[in-house]
């Protein structure tokens, strides 16, 4: 029993990370109908930011974090107005492969800047282990979990409450409807960007103070797919429930059926899951008329 | 006076082409292609050998992709289940030549109709995205296939051969593979003009629609995914060939992405248009390879990293760029420039 709650407990830890990029997945397909196949690679990115931010500045974790996750936000911005609004009016995959170009692109730009070497992301976090009954987690962790309730409770207000979150519910409802209503469509796609990479940020910068910053963490973007699938990739807050999933189910699986299951347990459970439902847990079904 | 050319009857509009040039100058490429090995250099022949084994690929994703506007990221698990049922028969079982790289296609397109079955449900992105976690634990298996797949440490292909007669890695082992490729442009240009070709069309316009007018969806959705893949697992069974020793790294998402970047920069759904673009992409790695390669001569070891990221900046960009400014891929602006020789001096 104690084993199984240590796996669950660190699959949550591990999940919160997939839960926060998948959620910065969401946000742009709800809004754009895209994915941003280059997620990974901006959180790396952001986080190699980071890297240098601490290296500088010898900050402390939320300076480091606040400034970052601006410096996203400006990234997630330049993207969306060099590369994305100019394919409005492409097919949604053209959009898709330029995304996947722009992940190719950053991967080596990330190596080019910063070399090939991990290194550790210096935040003044203590770094003994905490130990939650039978678990024992890093500081960084429980960080994690703070940030997540707080971004969920943030992300709903915002939503449920301001005028830009409700037009931005608009928009992912019916986008005609929503211009026909005077809502600056572009403008909400710009916001969707803004508000995806600022999620990046703080997955990076949580990924590297967890582990470290190297040029192998877009896999993390990979592998946080099956998170906004479970959840439904126009959900976000099922994205955050997928992503804590995922986490766990891959960690009950390697610490019960085998080493190197972690890599695959997600993709595997969303295959099975998508059969049964195939808009994801909380995603919106399309109803389709000829 | 005929004002321009009318199909005036079924034969002529399912005819495979009623063009001469276009006839002359596909024997004219054949034959060009035919003679490569016996004007060029080693090393050039080998890239030629590459390209056209990727076009084999190329062709059968841009019958799902293209053609049946399927996406598919999963095209890289494929390849690599031809490439190691190939590499496995014939190494193991000592299959000969031919057999193993059928075997390949044969198992590829095993895989196709399994993965095929949960994605009938699934549209766009969804099935994206689960095609590829497909390519992800196809990766896994080989990883962990033991002394089957030889896991990490990775599997030697024996040396192509032909009846009993071995062929030089280069020269002979050139012919084979460009006679699968005309074979299997031949096969896919008769698909496309037959029932399945254009039932696979309609499904791409419209799954609904299509199924509306009599299209059986699970079957003809089943079929682009069996016959894509055969297509992806025959190159498989040649790269297996070609390289001789098969390696789970050199089969990572990245090359489904690539193969999709060729379609793109051909234009999507043009058979002329995967094998331009393939030509494009894999001459333009090379030639990337080659430039930053000398550069990285020239700068000592540490440049060579330096160098290779650059390559992989420059071909980002280059789908970027592509995507920006072409969308239609180079058919498209082909299309542009014939359509300008015709109607001059008429702007359309």
């Amino acid at each position: 029993m104690d084993y199984f709650l240590q796996l669950v407990i660190s699959g949550i830890a591990v999940g919160l990370v997939y839960g926060f990029i998948g959620m910065g997945f969401a946000m742009i397909y709800r809004a754009t109908g895209v994915v941003n196949f280059a997620q990974g690679e901006l959180m790396m990115l952001v986080s190699y930011i980071a890297f240098t931010l601490a290296g500088t500045f010898q900050f402390g974790f939320w300076p480091m974090l606040l400034l970052t996750t601006v410096a996203s936000v400006l990234i997630g911005l330049l993207i969306e107005v060099l590369l994305i609004r100019p394919m409005l009016g492409q097919p949604v995959f053209s959009t898709v492969m330029v995304t996947i170009g722009l992940a190719v692109i950053l991967r080596s730009v990330v190596v080019l800047i910063w070399g090939a070497d991990p290194m550790p992301l210096n935040a003044g976090l203590p770094t003994e282990v905490i130990r939650i009954g039978p678990a024992g987690l890093y500081p960084a962790q429980l960080y994690a979990v703070g940030l997540m309730a707080v971004v969920l409770l943030g992300l709903w207000t915002f939503f449920r409450y301001s005028r830009i979150g409700i037009a931005m519910r608009a928009t992912a409802n019916v986008q005609t409807a929503a211009l026909l209503m005077g809502i600056n469509v572009k403008r909400i796609f710009a916001l969707s960007w803004a508000l995806s990479a600022g999620l990046a940020a703080i997955a990076g910068v949580l990924i590297g103070v967890i582990y470290d910053v190297n040029p192998g963490m877009w896999t993390t973007g990979l592998r946080s797919f099956p998170a906004v699938i479970l959840g439904g990739l126009d959900s976000v807050f099922g994205a955050a429930l997928g992503g804590i999933l995922i986490g766990v189910v891959e960690n009950l699986s390697e610490g019960y059926i085998g080493r190197g299951m972690k890599e695959i347990a997600g993709f595997l459970l969303i295959l099975v899951v998508l059969m049964v439902r195939p808009y994801g847990l909380f995603g919106k079904p399309e109803i389709e008329r000829v | 006076m005929r004002s321009g050319n009318f199909k005036q009857n079924y034969r002529q509009l399912l005819a495979l082409t009623d063009s001469v040039p276009v006839i002359v100058w596909s024997c004219l490429l054949v034959a060009l292609l035919a003679a490569a090995p016996l004007l060029l250099s080693k090393y050039y022949v080998s890239v030629i050998l590459l390209l056209l084994i990727t076009a084999v690929g190329v062709l059968g994703l841009n019958l799902l992709t293209g053609t049946t506007g399927l996406i598919s990221l999963g095209h890289s698990g494929f390849l690599a289940v031809g490439a190691y049922t190939a590499g496995i028969v014939a190494g193991k079982l000592g299959w000969p030549m031919l057999a193993a790289i059928f075997a390949g296609g044969v198992s590829a397109a095993v895989a196709g109709i399994i993965v095929g079955i949960p994605s009938l449900r699934l549209k766009g992105l969804y099935l994206a995205i689960t095609t590829m976690a497909f390519a992800v634990i196809i990766n896994h298996l080989i990883l962990n296939g033991g002394s089957l797949t030889g896991g990490s440490e990775g599997l030697t292909v024996p040396q192509p051969s032909l009846f009993g007669q071995a062929l030089g890695a280069e020269r002979g082992y050139y012919y084979v593979v460009l006679a699968f490729l005309v074979v299997f442009t031949f096969i896919t240009l008769n698909i496309l003009r037959s029932r399945i070709g254009r039932a696979f069309l309609a499904i791409r316009e419209h799954d609904i629609a299509a199924k509306a007018m009599g299209v059986n969806l699970v079957r003809y959705k089943l079929l682009a995914f069996m016959v894509s893949a055969f297509y992806t697992g025959i190159a498989g069974g040649l790269l297996a060939y070609y390289t001789r020793y098969l390696n789970v790294d050199s089969f990572s998402l990245l090359i489904s992405i690539e193969a999709l970047s060729m379609l793109i920069v051909g234009g999507l759904g043009s058979v002329a248009g995967a094998l331009l673009g393939t030509a494009f992409i894999v001459l333009l790695n090379e030639s990337l390879g080659f430039v930053f390669g000398m550069i990285g001569a020239s700068f000592g070891g540490s440049g060579s990293t330096a160098a290779y990221e650059i390559k992989g900046v420059i071909y980002g960009l280059a789908i970027v760029l592509f995507l920006r400014f072409e969308p239609d891929g180079l058919m498209g602006r082909w299309r542009d420039i014939k359509h300008y020789w015709t109607h001059w001096p008429f702007r359309f």
